[in-house]
């Protein structure tokens, strides 16, 4: 198979645009399908600070390589879960990326703050998965606003934003459909928050990062059981076989034409208000936020073990 | 041999001949947007011929959890 674009010999053929291409070729077309989104969406600024969610995934580090080789201000932000070895490996992947890009790098250690999810499983009877994500959206917001930086981006990726948008669609969650999308303005003491890989699957940031020579590590969280998008995603991969372009399709004609009518009805009835934290300062709408309840919980369950 | 790990279970398999990238996504019931094909460290489209002693990492894209 030959590049669509240059003729030499294809490494990567994508369906869903009907077209291969050359390793130089592909990165330009992902370097602009990244640059394009985010200008058409007005994710970013020029001079925005911007903290990066790294996992140490495909997603997370090649869209750090991406967001850098665009000419932004970055600096990554890894949440060390402290499960185990596969926090430890996880880490390091990030730790190692960074050191050999020279990219900065910040660390919260969940150990070092005494909520290890090892220690939340075992004591908190709730879903282990729903916690861990609170805590590492908690220290991104945290971490985005005390240190003054002006956007905080994810790696979710098409795949990502159809699974969840499908999963909202099904119970037609308009508050949740109402804010979903690329591009999540600063607002009640939250930053600023942006997908900059919403136009781009999961394979083709696979490629991505793999032709860029990203060591990224790809193990799922020991205590992922199949996770519920998993369903949805296996839907929405036979659906783009049958019909390559319907993933980009249904998101896009979401963002066009179905976010805009839910944002509508969202806007007119808030009935919370934003408040900080009565402990920890950050913004929640019910006194002292979840995660400050769950370390409350976590205090009791512990005070009350036997010695 | 053709010698095939697969990712991210790191599961071994040989096979006596597989002709092309395409049949060996076929034996794992993936679609050639589901997995990457990597031979020497080079990205192979499903068209691209496997040698009867080459050594393959297929690596699945779909991230789970
Ligand atoms: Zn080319
Ligand atoms: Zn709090």
């Amino acid at each position: 198979m030959k590049c669509k674009v240059c003729k030499a010999e294809a490494v990567v053929a994508l369906p869903s645009h009907n077209t291969a291409f050359c390793p130089d070729c592909y990165d330009r077309f992902f370097m602009k399908q990244v640059s394009e989104g985010i200008r058409k969406r007005k994710l970013l600024e020029a001079d925005d600070k911007v903290l990066v969610a790294l996992s140490g995934g495909k997603d997370s580090l090649g869209l750090m390589y991406a967001l850098a080789e665009l000419g932004y201000n970055v600096t990554g932000l890894h949440i060390d879960l402290g499960i185990f070895d596969s926090s430890k490996k996880a880490r390091s992947v990030v730790e190692d990326f960074c050191a050999d890009k020279g990219y900065p790098l910040k660390v919260v250690a969940l150990e070092q703050e005494g909520t290890p999810m090892p220690l939340i499983k075992k004591h908190i009877n709730r879903p282990i998965c729903s916690v861990c994500g609170k805590f590492k959206r908690h220290y991104f917001n945290k971490v985005a606003l005390e240190d003054g930086y002006t956007a905080l981006a994810t790696g979710h990726n098409l795949d990502d934003e159809v699974a969840r948008l499908f999963a909202n669609t099904l119970r037609w969650d308009q508050a949740y459909l109402s804010d979903q999308g690329p591009l999540l303005p600063a607002e009640n003491g939250f930053a600023k928050k942006v997908k900059p890989l919403f136009r781009v699957s999961e394979f083709e940031t696979a490629n991505f990062s793999f032709l860029k020579g990203i060591p990224y590590h790809h193990l799922p969280c020991p205590y992922s059981t199949g996770a519920s998008f998993t369903g949805h995603k296996m839907i929405w991969r036979n659906q783009e076989i049958r019909s390559p372009g319907s993933k980009r399709a249904f998101y896009g004609g979401f963002l066009e034409r179905g976010q805009p009518a839910f944002a509508a009805i969202h806007n007119k009835k808030k009935e919370y208000e934003v408040v900080p934290c009565t402990k920890c300062g950050c913004p929640t709408s019910v006194g002292i936020c979840g995660v400050c309840r769950i370390r409350e919980q976590l205090d009791e369950a512990l005070a009350a073990e036997p010695k | 041999m053709v010698k095939v790990i697969l990712q991210p279970e790191e599961e071994i398999v040989t096979f006596t001949k597989i002709n092309t990238a395409m049949q060996l996504l076929n034996k794992y019931n993936l679609h050639y947007t589901d997995a990457l094909v990597i031979r020497d460290g080079e990205l192979l489209t499903q068209d691209r011929k496997i040698n009867k002693d080459d050594e393959i990492i297929l690596r699945k894209v779909v991230s789970v959890g």
